[in-house]
């Protein structure tokens, strides 16, 4: 059985956020494949809190590395990029001393690129766009990678997980499992191997539990959403449940859920790349919106205009930056309603992490 | 009676299109202006403009359609569509199937902005500044209303509005909102090697 059918029959999605069809994405580049592919493989990791690619780059790289050039054998490519964040240095160092250890045959095809450290540098049409031309800005779509990527040719850009769970597939070994990183008020925060029957719950107290009694929990990362705790924690970790980048984080009640979703709402409006005028202008009118409550007290006209304007630079930009910020911030809204509504600038709770 | 009222859709839904395409132009000549205010970001008027736009498609071709089907003019659909074709008020009616075709072909390009690239869209976009005059004079030389009270005051506010908004945009100078932000993200995300 060829790869791309065991990937296909595993049903393995994404790991980089998006959950696209692994399948889909190898069978677009092997029927345009002339020999030409490029296999770009992300471990740009710019998701803040994430740490599951620096985890696999640095303790399963030959996982990674088979992986990559599997993906290179099946659909017959004539390069691989190692795109790596320029801050992970011990993934980047484990991943070239791998690279060392490989056959001349596969080592010749190796070159690295260092992803600049912004949110979203890890976009697939950006780390084609810095391979290229060495800035990390998002660019139109289509053409869509897999159609004309690096240097215009069919290009796989697979994140660093997905291609470890590609390696063990064509080991004959099963793919199932997710990488998850635990975050926030969480005993011993970090990268957690589950299987896809597990419970974020369980997940948690696989853990060590919550350290703090929990508050809401953010399923996905920033591009993820707010859940009540008790609804969070009955969902299974399979992908496809909107697990996004794998990013579980808990908010403690001691902390103010208007001032930390006002801090992440700063953080993702100063992200942009300034392409396009939704994205920027309309995500720092929603950050500087949020701020205002923060800082003051919730007024219902500030409110209303969050609710509204979130829906309104939903698909107003090039790339997914505006959707992804919009999807967190009407979860938050939607949970941390009373909060919202009742914010006074001289509360109790501790302001942020 | 069904005849006239065919043919009072068509002055009214013309009269319509004339103050529709005029906001848009405003609004999509105070998009590039620094017009904001705390309960009116800046993207609200981007939005309002292609909204708006969309809408005077809904009109123009509600103006277009009742003019064909009407039997009291009988210009058939060939006329709608290729210019100076039509035997009646033919320079005039031919203005208006000009402009209607420069409009539909920046409409088409800014829902297809993404596929045809940014450079090609602008370039396009640009025809706006012809499809309004062009529209303005078919309107005004076809113009069963154009000396009436009521359209005289539509056509004066609408050339005011868009002069105003000319005016204001040619006083500016050329210049991008976007300009400063984009040049600073691309500068933390360049890594190219320094020549």
């Amino acid at each position: 059985m060829s790869v791309i059918a065991q990937i296909e029959r595993a049903g393995l999605l994404g790991r980089g956020g998006a959950a696209f069809r692994t399948a889909n994405k190898w069978r677009a580049v092997a029927e345009r494949s002339r020999g030409n592919a490029v296999i770009v493989v992300n471990g740009a990791e710019g998701e803040p809190r994430s740490m599951k690619d620096r985890f696999v780059m640095t303790q399963r790289t030959e996982l990674v590395l088979d992986g990559a050039f599997v993906a290179a054998r099946e659909l017959r490519a004539n390069r691989v990029v190692l795109y790596i964040g320029e801050r992970h240095a011990a993934a980047r160092d484990a991943m070239l001393r791998a690279v060392q250890g490989r056959p001349e045959r596969e080592r010749r095809l190796v070159s690295v690129a260092l992803a600049p450290a912004r949110y979203v540098a890890g976009a697939e049409a950006a780390a084609i766009h810095f391979i290229d031309e060495g800035i990390a800005t998002p660019v139109n779509m289509p053409p869509y990678p897999v159609e004309r990527g690096v240097g215009g040719a069919p290009t796989l850009v697979q994140n660093v997980e997905t291609l470890a769970r590609v390696a063990l597939l064509a080991r004959g070994l099963p793919a199932g499992g997710t990488l998850i990183t635990l975050a926030g008020a969480v005993a011993s925060p970090g990268v957690l191997e589950v299987d896809s029957e597990t419970t974020i719950g369980e997940a948690l107290a696989g853990a060590g539990g919550m350290s703090e009694a929990p508050r809401a929990i953010l399923v996905g990362g920033y591009f993820g959403r707010w859940m009540e705790t008790q609804d969070a924690v009955a969902i299974g970790l399979a992908h496809g449940n909107g697990l996004g980048c794998g990013v579980i984080g808990v908010l403690p009640a001691s902390r103010c859920p208007v001032c930390e979703v006002a801090g992440i709402m700063r953080y993702l409006a100063s992200e942009s790349s300034a392409q396009c005028g939704p994205c920027f202008f309309g995500l720092r009118a929603l950050a500087d919106t949020c701020t205002q409550i923060a800082n003051d007290v919730s007024k219902p006209e500030d409110l209303s205009r969050l609710h509204r304007w979130a829906n309104d630079v939903r698909g107003r930009g090039a790339c997914k930056h505006p959707d992804g910020a919009a999807i967190f911030l009407s979860s938050a809204l939607d949970v941390f309603a009373r909060d919202f509504a009742n914010h006074r600038h001289t509360h109790a709770l501790s302001r942020t992490a | 009676m069904s005849d006239s009222i065919l043919w009072y859709t068509t002055r009214g839904a013309g009269a319509v299109t004339l103050i529709l395409l005029s906001s848009v132009v405003v609004l999509g000549i105070l998009g590039t202006q620094r017009v904001q205010s705390r309960s009116w970001p800046r993207f609200l008027t981007t939005g309002l403009h292609s909204n708006l736009a969309l809408m005077t498609l809904v009109f123009l071709a509600l103006h277009i359609v009742t003019a064909v089907v009407d039997p009291f003019t009988n210009l058939g659909w060939a006329a709608a569509f290729i210019p100076f074709d039509s035997y009646y008020r033919t320079f005039w009616l031919g203005l208006g199937v000009i402009s209607f075709e420069l409009l539909l072909a920046i409409i088409v390009t800014s829902l297809l902005r993404g596929f045809i690239g940014h450079r090609s869209w602008r370039a396009i976009h640009w025809l706006t500044y012809a499809v309004w005059p062009i529209g303005l004079v078919h309107g005004m030389g076809t113009g069963t209303d154009t000396w009436s009270a009521w359209m005289l005051g539509i056509t004066c506010a609408c050339v005011a509005a868009v002069a105003l908004a000319v005016v204001l945009r040619i006083s500016s100078g050329a210049q991008d909102p976007l300009a400063v932000p984009r040049a600073a993200f691309r500068g933390a995300v360049d890594r190219r090697e320094p020549r």
